[in-house]
């Protein structure tokens, strides 16, 4: 309760504006938005039960995947004929599989992303809501996971468009709550969900034991990890000044600090190189990673990301 | 350097208080405001730099609170208002003699100005008098002084008054200015000279400035001229016009032998370069009893007598007015005062075995009770005025009043009988001195008289020898426990005193003088005089009325009162016996041409040294050390403000 106290009291730090809680976060606009998104991204998915998702799996699909010999009790109907005249060999046609895709949402809801005015949380959670909508329209199966230094909530799976309300309805009433800890939420999330899929990050990456072991975590379990990095720049520019007694809001630590424009200065250096840190470890793990500025509404945050590839194909 | 506020004592117990309240203050602000941030692990990587910095930190928060200290110290001595002890080098030092005679009644510069408060703060309504134009110019003096620079004002009229100290301060040369009154003298320059140079000595730069109308005496007095060396000498004129009628002679006396009677003397006087039409007026008891015109040329004075007049008994007035409404510029002037003694009845115990020229002579005046006691019956009862031991000189009965030994004899006597002394052919015992000035010889010639044989008379050297011959005093005077006495060392029928109208003359102005009737003194005293008024009983002070209504106490030494008389008018003595408080009058006058002539003058001239006109001032910058120090405390205040919120002083 301290913690939460500390967090939303941003006045203290100066940093932000106070929530604007009586604004709807999914409201008419928003939902216009969403179906102008699902357009856009028709076009790259597909899936088993008609989702247009492919996988890289052969099975019954009609689009030809590979060749192999032919064995007793294969279906005859699959020989490849053409083959067979070239090469005086019998051989079997593979078709890749087409089955739908998981797409699974991990939201950092732990205090850090509460901090201020709550800008980051919102903003993740629009972002969520609008990408889960699109996986809906494209038939994927969407599920929301929420996690600071454990899972702390959980929509099922669902799948359909009209299922989105469900994702209105749980994120509105997803609040920050615990520490950030996304190893250990990570592998809760991939202990809990055995069918593999995309793993759609959404956090300020504020883990004290590095932002690393939650994405390794998701890597190992064979998830498709996408970094979704939310930013805000009250983070990079706290409005600090003077003798402080500086508290971090997780963990309590505190730190006695004269704040000058010096020394704000090198802080938002240090900000800078730590977003620089993220993006590099992404890029060489070959994670999609994208940095959402809250300032940036999430339609052109999710354009931009379409655009850039890793969330559709 | 020396404190005019706070002392020291205080200045250090308040320094010390208050720097322990900074530092408690200080360290109470030094506790950090806690904020919360969304990732510490941030911070610690920018503060892992700063470690090296701590000390450098600290440093300037030490330097935050010695800034504060500074100022606190700053403050402080603002208020002690500190000053240096010795005056700057080259620091002007000015006497400004302000003449404050008559003529500086005189309203001829224009009318009231806005600050034109004056004795007590009033603000005069009506012409602006010269003296106003003085105290004006000595405020401007005083906003003209800078850095050190100090004056002294003093009020110059027939004596000296200094008014302020060497200062600076402009509150005491304000009040100074204000306490500068005009007053119906003459200006007495050289005493006030000679003050200015001894108030000036050892001081640097030193100057004296007169600011007059130029009216003002000689500049040497008994010590001779007056020398002031180097000491510069600067003139501020003030005035302008010199039309002024006056009244410049006022005299009254009664007639020697009819004491009801009396006759008036009085000299009007044209100051001016035009001729003027006037008119005199006489008034007697508030009566006009006269009134006449006269045209007086430019600076002609003119006498008038009022002869074999009678009806007034206490008070005579005269005034002089221009004719057809003109303005006089200087009214102080235009009235005279004079004062006749009652009569009463003087009460004289004659003790004699008788002396026919004796009692003819007291016949003469119908104003005296005789009561002729042969010697062996003495003292009569009652109460005298005046006793007179005619060739004896028994003890001193109480209620006999004062006394006069004619040919005196016995052992009684105040005064000791000398050898006698006889003429003898071609040398005759007679008087071969006299004092003039005595009122007992006044209209009498006693040069001539021949004595047969006489005694000298010796007394205290507090008596005076009223007649000597050249062998010792033949009429002497004195007072003994209060009680006057007058001796004639011979029998004046063996001389040819008798015969001559100087017998009864000394005889009546004997007994005027005991019973305070002098019939030439009677009129008025002049202002600028020390006077010496005779007092009724034996007290020691009195309490003396004004012309204002003022009272002041005056001191009273062998019966008279002491009073440097700066007014004309009427005065009242108030002298208390027990529970019985006497009184007496008497009239004062400035009578003095010389004030009366109010044309300004242009110049002053002391010895061969005209004096310079008045320059070299400007105003200035005063050296107040705390303006400074408020100024040097103010601008730290914005530095550590400054400091403070651009987070260089922490």
């Amino acid at each position: 309760m301290r913690r939460a106290l500390a967090c939303a009291a941003a006045p203290l730090s100066r940093s932000a504006a106070r929530p604007r809680a009586q604004e709807p976060l999914f409201d008419e606009e928003f939902q216009r938005k969403l179906e102008y998104l699902a357009l856009v991204s028709r076009r790259v998915f597909s899936g088993a039960m008609k989702a247009e998702r492919r996988t890289k799996k052969t099975g019954s699909g009609v689009e030809f995947a590979d060749r192999r010999e032919y064995v007793a009790g294969d279906d005859f109907r699959h020989l490849d004929w053409h083959a067979y005249g070239r090469f005086d060999e019998l051989l079997l046609r593979l078709f890749e599989e087409q089955e739908d895709l998981s797409i699974y949402f991990l939201l950092d809801s732990s205090w850090s992303m509460g901090f201020g005015s709550g800008a980051k949380l919102r903003h993740a959670k629009r972002l969520c809501a609008a990408l889960a909508y699109v996986g809906l329209a494209n038939l994927d199966r969407v599920a929301i996971v929420t996690a600071g230094d454990r899972v702390t909530g959980r929509m099922p799976p669902t799948r359909g468009k009209a299922r989105i309300f469900r994702v209105f309805r749980f994120l509105e009433a997803v609040s920050p709550d615990g520490d950030t800890d996304l190893g250990a939420a990570a592998r809760a999330f991939a202990a809990q969900h055995k069918r593999r899929g995309l793993a759609v990050l959404l956090s300020d990456l504020y883990d004290p034991a590095g932002f690393e072991s939650g994405i390794n975590a998701l890597r190992y379990s064979r998830f498709e990890p996408l970094v979704l990095h939310i930013v805000e720049p009250a983070d990079r520019a706290p409005l600090l000044k003077g003798d402080l007694l500086l508290r971090d809001c997780e963990s309590g630590e505190e730190r006695e600090v004269t704040v000058s424009g010096r020394v704000l200065a090198r802080y938002g250096q240090a900000y800078d190189a730590y977003l620089e840190s993220v993006r590099r470890f992404c890029t060489a793990k070959r994670v999609s990673y994208f940095a959402a500025d809250v300032r940036v509404p999430f339609d052109e945050l999710i354009l931009r990301l379409f655009r850039r590839g890793g969330f559709l194909r | 350097m020396h404190f005019f506020g706070i002392s020291t004592t205080l200045l250090l117990q308040a320094g010390a208080g208050l720097a322990a309240v900074v530092v408690a203050l200080y360290i109470l602000r030094l506790r950090r405001r806690p904020a919360s941030v969304p990732f510490a692990k941030l911070w610690q990587r920018v503060l892992r730099d700063k470690e090296s910095s701590a000390l450098f930190s600290q440093l300037r928060r030490l330097l935050s609170l010695l800034l504060q200290l500074l100022l606190l110290g700053l403050l402080l001595l603002a208020l002690a208002d500190p000053r240096p002890s010795a005056p700057a080098a080259g620091a002007r030092h000015l006497v400004v003699l302000v003449d404050a005679s008559a003529s500086m009644k005189a309203t001829d510069v224009g009318p009231q100005g806005a600050a034109a408060a004056g004795p007590a703060g009033a603000v005069a309504s009506g012409p602006r008098s010269r003296l106003e134009l003085a105290r004006e110019k000595v405020r401007e003096l005083g906003r003209s002084l800078s850095g050190a620079d100090a004056m002294l004002v003093a009020q110059m009229d027939a004596a000296l008054t200094p008014l302020s100290s060497m200062t600076s301060e402009p509150a005491e040369i304000e009040q100074a200015a204000r306490r500068l009154a005009a007053v119906d003298v003459r200006a007495a320059l050289a005493p006030a000279l000679r003050f200015a140079l001894d108030a000036l000595r050892a001081l640097s730069r030193p100057e004296i400035v007169v600011v007059s109308d130029g009216a003002l005496g000689e500049p040497s007095d008994a010590a001779g001229p007056v020398d002031l060396g180097d000491v510069p000498l600067s003139f501020v004129p003030v005035g302008k016009g010199g039309r002024n009628v006056a009244v410049t002679g006022f005299a009254v006396r009664r007639y020697p032998l009819d004491k009801s009677r009396y006759e008036v003397m009085l000299e009007a006087t044209n100051a001016g370069d035009e001729p003027e039409d006037v008119e005199l007026e006489l008034y007697g008891d508030g009566e006009l009893s006269d009134i006449v015109a006269l045209r007086l040329g430019p600076h002609e004075s003119r006498s008038r007598f009022y002869p074999n007049l009678s009806g007034a008994s206490r008070t005579l007035e005269a005034r002089i007015a221009l004719r057809g409404g003109g303005r006089d510029v200087l009214p102080a002037d235009d009235r005279a005062f004079a004062l006749l003694p009652e009569r009463r009845r003087a009460r004289v115990q004659l003790v004699t075995a008788g002396n026919t020229y004796l009692e003819a002579a007291l016949l003469l005046d119908e104003y005296l009770e005789v009561v002729t006691v042969p010697p062996g019956r003495y003292p009569a009862a009652g109460a005298f005025d005046v006793t007179i031991f005619d060739s004896v000189g028994p003890a001193l009965a109480p209620h006999s009043g004062h006394v006069l030994y004619l040919n005196p004899s016995g052992e009684h006597l105040p005064f000791k009988l000398g050898p006698e002394i006889k003429s003898a052919r071609g040398r005759n015992v007679g008087f071969d001195e006299l004092d003039a000035h005595s009122p007992l010889l006044r209209h009498v010639s006693l040069g001539d008289v021949n004595v047969a044989r006489a005694h000298v008379l010796e007394g205290t050297k507090e008596d005076r020898a009223v007649g000597r011959s050249e062998r010792g005093a033949l009429l002497l005077q004195g007072r003994r426990q209060g009680t006057r006495f007058v001796a004639l060392g011979f029998d004046i029928r063996e001389s040819d005193l008798p015969l001559r109208i100087a017998w009864p003359l000394l005889l009546l102005n004997v007994i005027s003088d005991f019973i305070e009737e002098d019939i030439g003194y009677v009129s008025s005293l002049r202002t600028g005089d020390v006077w010496h008024v005779p007092a009724p009983g034996q007290a020691q002070t009195g309490r003396l009325r004004l012309p204002d209504g003022s009272e002041q106490v005056v001191p009273i030494k062998d019966g008279r009162a002491v009073f440097l008389g700066r007014h004309a008018g009427f005065y009242t003595l108030l002298v208390r016996e027990g529970a019985e408080e006497r009184t007496s009058m008497f009239a004062a006058n400035m009578s003095d041409p010389v004030e009366s002539a109010v044309k300004p003058a242009t110049e002053l001239r002391v010895g061969a040294r005209q004096a310079g006109e008045l320059a070299g001032f400007a105003v200035g910058a005063r050296r107040r050390w705390w303006i400074y120090l408020i100024g040097a405390a103010l601008l730290i205040t914005a530095l550590e403000w400054l400091g403070y919120h651009r987070r260089v002083t922490v």
